[in-house]
């Protein structure tokens, strides 16, 4: 018998029902996503250091009163890593540099998740109103996302820190302030592309109502770049966010990255690398998970852009 | 007039403007026909016209802004219903008519299918908008409608439809849940079959990408004709599909229309097509009605130079190479049009009469109007005429 080389897709039963012909598209598309191995590799990043986030007070006892502050030993300053009890070693004043990396994967995660969730959320309907609906509402919000355009992130969440003193959440404040323009933009666009396709009027002509038009016929042929861009996002924002306590926008001595790398580079010229080294390298390793992902998930959810391979 | 006799749609002097940074634009300006129950009509002319405008007036589809309604009425007459004018009704009896008495299909099917959904769900969607008490009924929930609107006391009226939609969107129980699957699977196999497409089961479950371009326009022809509409509008329905299937796509609209006595509006650039299948034809050219007869008669006696240029510039086997017949010129400029007849300007007979006067339909011969002022009386000046031009 000759093998034949290519399946052809198999009929469908006729007793398919819609869950599973969903549940087929979706089988497809991640097979094809899961078909390029840094992709996969991406995918195993993200998995890791959000099980690390996840289980973070299995994995280190949380520090009491508040598990988000690293906890200090004065009597054990600047050890090397693999000290006892001190797997990564300390920082200059005490902090446990290895609780500093795995809680930090926790504030990472809860930075990411709370601004991405906010600026996709104000982005996808601002962009949504400005393209479906047109005219004036047009008019009004771009003119807005022209404002928030023109603040630059990094002097606008100084200034909110210079406002309401330097925290964490704050920094989270600023940045979602600033981010959702840019999903604003990018929804606004495919909206409009995806309204002059003639099955947006197709759907008109059988006497659909305006919202079940935007539900069923733009709303899903418009998102996919915006789920990519978020995907780029949740490793971005982690850079940034590190940047801004980098710069002493957060609190001292929390468990976060940004935090302990300015918190260790004293002792780089001293020989001492551990402490700056861990968390950048979580920090580095967070983002390019996330940017692997969003390559992937581009090539198949949008195959007209090409990718640099 | 009788019902049967009276037309399905009439437009009278519609007027469709286009606010552009150039000026307004006069894309329609003055246009009437009418189109008689279960006839095929052919909306002729080249790009830019105003055929594929007027005719989505019918189901006020131009985007306005930048369109204008400057003027005019178009009346629909759904078979046993009241007449409406469509340019000034509200939204929901729009809505109302748009995909059941008044469908559309589209140049080309691979874009007016949204790629994200099966085949089952475009089409169903007809039914849920249209169909709402018959499948009520078949999953017995009409009761439960009805009960609804009896406590909250509202009256059932086109704009209050959104308790059935409420019950067929989320039906109560898991039994009705099933009987509504089987109720709209059954409704969407029976428009497929009736497109003629092998194993219409199988097919509900593709989505577009999956199927060939003449399967895709069937998918869409079942999709128009799903409730039986009285107008069918077919903006070029067969320009991108290729000639073997374009042929069958062409019987298989012919053969439905013939059994549910649709009215069909053709819009197409494709003389040779129109000849084939219409019986009357209309001749568009920059915004207005040149010509209007019933086909054979047309196609033997033109009477407007520009219907007689459009089918001098058919080309046909016995052509020698190289000796196509252009009209010379290019379509005016519609912004603010000169008074005359707008053909005037490429018309090898015009005189200068024509570019101040425009004429008017006016009758040649049973059923055959044309606008041309060397079948009518002459206002004043000198009229044009085949014989001196050719002199």
């Amino acid at each position: 018998m000759v093998d034949i080389p290519h399946k052809l897709p198999a009929v469908a039963p006729s007793t398919e029902s819609a869950l599973r012909v969903r549940l087929r598209r979706v089988r497809e598309l991640s097979a094809s996503v899961l078909a390029n191995p840094t992709t996969v590799l991406g995918f195993v990043l993200i998995v890791a250091m959000i099980s690390m986030a996840v289980f973070a007070p299995l994995i280190t006892e949380a520090n009491t009163p508040d598990p988000y502050q690293m906890p200090r030993d004065w009597g054990a300053l600047n050890e090397p890593p693999g000290t006892d009890g001190f797997l990564l070693g300390t920082t200059n004043t005490g902090g446990d540099v290895f609780y500093g990396v795995v809680w930090g994967a926790r504030t990472s995660l809860r930075l990411s998740l709370i601004v991405v969730g906010i600026t996709v959320l104000v982005g996808v309907l601002v962009g949504s109103v400005a393209g479906f609906r047109g005219g004036k509402f047009d008019e009004i919000l771009m003119r807005l996302v022209d404002v928030f355009l023109s603040i630059p992130e990094l002097i606008f969440a100084l200034a909110i820190a210079a406002v309401l003193g330097p925290s964490f959440g704050n920094i989270i404040l600023a940045l979602a302030v600033v981010f959702w323009v840019k999903y604003a933009r990018i929804m606004r666009a495919q909206v409009l592309h995806v309204k002059a396709n003639e099955y947006v009027d197709s759907a008109r002509i059988i006497g659909d109502s305006g919202w079940n038009i935007y539900r069923r016929d733009v709303f899903p042929n418009a998102i996919t770049p915006i789920i990519v861009q978020a995907t780029m996002d949740m490793g971005h924002i982690v850079l940034v966010g590190a940047t801004l306590s980098f710069i002493g926008l957060a609190e001292a001595g929390l468990a976060e990255w940004g935090v302990l790398v300015s918190e260790g580079q004293a002792g780089i010229s001293a020989g001492r690398w551990w402490a700056s080294t861990f968390p950048g390298l979580m920090v580095f390793l967070w983002a390019l998970a996330f940017n692997l992902v969003g390559d992937g998930l581009r090539d198949v959810l949008d195959p007209r852009t090409e990718t640099a391979r | 007039m009788t019902e049967s006799t009276m037309p399905i749609a009439s437009i009278r002097d519609l007027r469709i403007h286009f606010r552009s940074k150039a000026g307004v634009v006069h894309a329609v300006d003055g246009v009437s026909f009418d189109i008689r129950r279960g006839e095929t009509l052919g909306l002729v002319g080249e790009t830019g016209c105003g055929k594929s405008v007027t005719a989505r007036s019918l189901l006020r589809l131009n985007p306005m802004p930048p369109g204008i309604h400057a003027g005019g009425t178009v009346e629909f007459r759904g078979a046993g219903e009241l007449p409406v004018e469509l340019t000034g009704v509200d939204e929901s009896t729009l809505r109302a008519i748009r995909g059941n008495r008044i469908a559309m299909i589209f140049q080309d099917p691979g874009k007016a299918l949204n790629p994200g959904l099966t085949v089952r769900e475009q089409i169903a969607e007809v039914f849920y908008q249209h169909r709402a008490d018959e499948l009520l009924d078949d999953i017995g929930l009409t009761d439960r409608a009805g009960l609804v609107r009896t406590l909250i006391a509202r009256e059932a009226s086109l704009r209050s439809r959104w308790i059935e939609r409420g019950l067929l969107r989320v039906p109560p129980l898991r039994a009705h849940r099933a009987a509504l699957r089987r109720a709209v699977d059954d409704r969407v196999t029976d428009a497929l079959a009736e497109t003629q497409i092998p194993n219409p089961r199988a097919v509900m479950d593709r989505y577009p990408h999956e199927l060939s371009g003449g399967m895709r326009q069937r998918v869409m022809i079942a999709q128009a004709l799903a409730c039986n509409p009285d107008l069918l509008i077919a903006d070029e329905p067969t320009t991108a599909l290729d000639v073997t299937v374009q042929a069958r796509i062409l019987d298989l609209i012919n053969d439905l229309q013939r059994r549910h006595d649709t009215a069909v509006l053709y819009i197409s650039h494709d003389l040779s097509l129109v000849r084939r299948v219409c019986d009357r034809v209309v001749v568009m050219y920059a915004g207005k009605i040149v010509e209007t007869g019933p086909t054979e008669d047309l196609f033997a006696n033109p009477s407007h130079p520009y219907t007689r240029g459009l089918l001098a510039a058919i080309p046909s086997a016995s052509h020698q190479r190289g000796a196509l017949a252009a009209i010379e010129g290019t379509v005016p400029e519609l912004v603010d049009p000169d008074p005359g007849c707008r053909f005037a300007t490429r018309c090898g007979f015009a005189t200068p009469m024509c570019e101040t006067t425009d004429p008017g339909l006016a009758p040649v011969a049973a059923d055959h109007e044309v606008a041309c002022f060397i079948h009518h009386p002459v206002p004043g000046g000198v009229g044009p005429a085949y014989e001196k031009a050719a002199t």
